[in-house]
């Protein structure tokens, strides 16, 4: 196990750097939809929303670049995992009010047809990259990462091993 | 088992201000680009009280007001205009109403080019005619039709061929007028295109769009 960590903690980083980085990309480039996409939810105020729609995309590239080149692992870990929550929260209420719209995750969003929606499929990936960011948390130690350990793990290690 | 070297610090220092730098950078460009200016070219028949909507019959007085929010690439509104387009063109032509068309850029560069070109040609006086040849044949998203060359072509194919509309086409004379619009669009909290509103108001989306019957009735009363 002590063997495979440091691989899990790869793989860990790399599926939720990509995705953040991608997420971001996607919407960096087409920013009067990233704005609709967050009025969609109807959570904030409409100018609140579309300074949210502005400037998330590059806080998402910025996370996943810390977690892709593997430095400071834990904090870039901690705000993804409360990204990925909040994005939970906010797809949840959606649901919940009876809103039809897209996630706008990785581009797209907005109103749509109400048999289009995947409310229970995007709280799943999302559940599933909160996970990651816990186990990156609480192992932020990883192969091919820029910094081999993480600041704040020294004396973890130097405990356990 | 690594240590951390006094290097690996300096190192560890340097990328995570890089990545705070493009992070600061990107904000801050997409704060800039967005904002509308003032001082944007715009198209004749734009009003700014309108939301610097392209407006037909803006002098028409106790006649509905029609605002319809739009992308030329977005195909629910290709079928709004297949069912409606008509419709709005008779009221435009025989002045029964007053027709505002905002027109949207939600889904990438192509929409701004057309909507840049239908600028121009309402600069010619060809706006409803250039308007229902992009619907009519509407390509997929962004898949380089409506770039200059496509666009030049639809012209042409409504009689637009003025070395004026040419350079406004090739120039993307009124793209900063394309932000404005898109802007306004997003104080009004438009999350959707089409969207239409009938004197102010949004109409039914699930029963008035898709149905001339019922879209008459909304806007006649």
């Amino acid at each position: 196990m002590r063997r495979l960590k440091p691989w899990l903690g790869l793989f860990a980083r790399l599926v939720l750097g990509g995705v953040l980085v991608t997420a971001g990309y996607l919407k960096a480039f087409n920013l009067s939809q990233a704005k609709m996409a967050v009025r969609a939810y109807e959570m904030f105020p409409i100018p609140v929303a579309n300074i949210f729609g502005l400037a998330l995309p590059w806080l998402e590239i910025g996370a996943g670049l810390l977690l892709l080149i593997g430095i400071s692992v834990r904090y870039a870990a901690a705000f993804a995992g409360a990204l990925m929550f909040f994005f939970i929260l906010a797809i949840s209420q959606a649901w919940a009010r009876g809103l039809s719209i897209d996630c706008g995750c990785f581009g797209g969003g907005g109103q749509i047809d109400p048999s289009q929606t995947r409310y229970l499929s995007e709280i799943v990936r999302d559940a599933g990259l909160v996970l990651i960011s816990f186990y990156l948390f609480r192992y932020p130690t990883s192969r091919f990462a820029l910094e081999k350990l993480p600041e704040n793990m020294i004396n973890v290690e130097k405990r356990e091993g | 088992m690594a240590t951390q070297s006094g290097r690996d610090k300096i190192t560890r220092n340097i990328v995570i201000g890089m990545v705070i730098f493009v992070v600061a950078i990107g904000v801050i460009f997409s704060f800039i680009g967005n904002k509308s200016s003032v001082d944007a070219v715009i198209p004749s028949n734009v009003s700014k009280s309108d939301g610097y909507g392209i407006v037909l019959n803006g002098d028409l007085e106790g006649k509905p007001v029609i605002d319809l929010w739009e992308d030329f690439q977005c195909p629910s509104c290709a079928r709004f205009e297949a069912i409606n387009g008509a419709y709005i063109q008779q009221l435009v032509t025989e002045k029964k109403a007053k027709v505002i068309f905002h027109l949207l850029s939600f889904i990438g560069p192509e929409s701004i080019l057309a909507a840049n070109a239908a600028a121009c040609s309402s600069d010619e006086g060809k706006y409803l005619q250039f308007h229902s040849y992009l619907y009519a044949n509407q390509p997929t998203e962004n898949s380089g039709k409506w770039t200059s060359v496509g666009l030049l072509e639809a012209g042409a194919a409504v009689g637009l061929t003025s070395s004026k509309f040419k350079s406004c086409v090739n120039a993307v004379t009124y793209n900063g007028w394309v932000t404005n619009v898109a802007n306004d669009g997003a104080s009004k909290n438009i999350n959707s295109t089409p969207t239409v509103l009938v004197n102010g108001k949004e109409i039914d989306r699930n029963t008035q769009y898709t149905d001339l019957t019922a879209f008459k009735s909304a806007v006649e009363g």
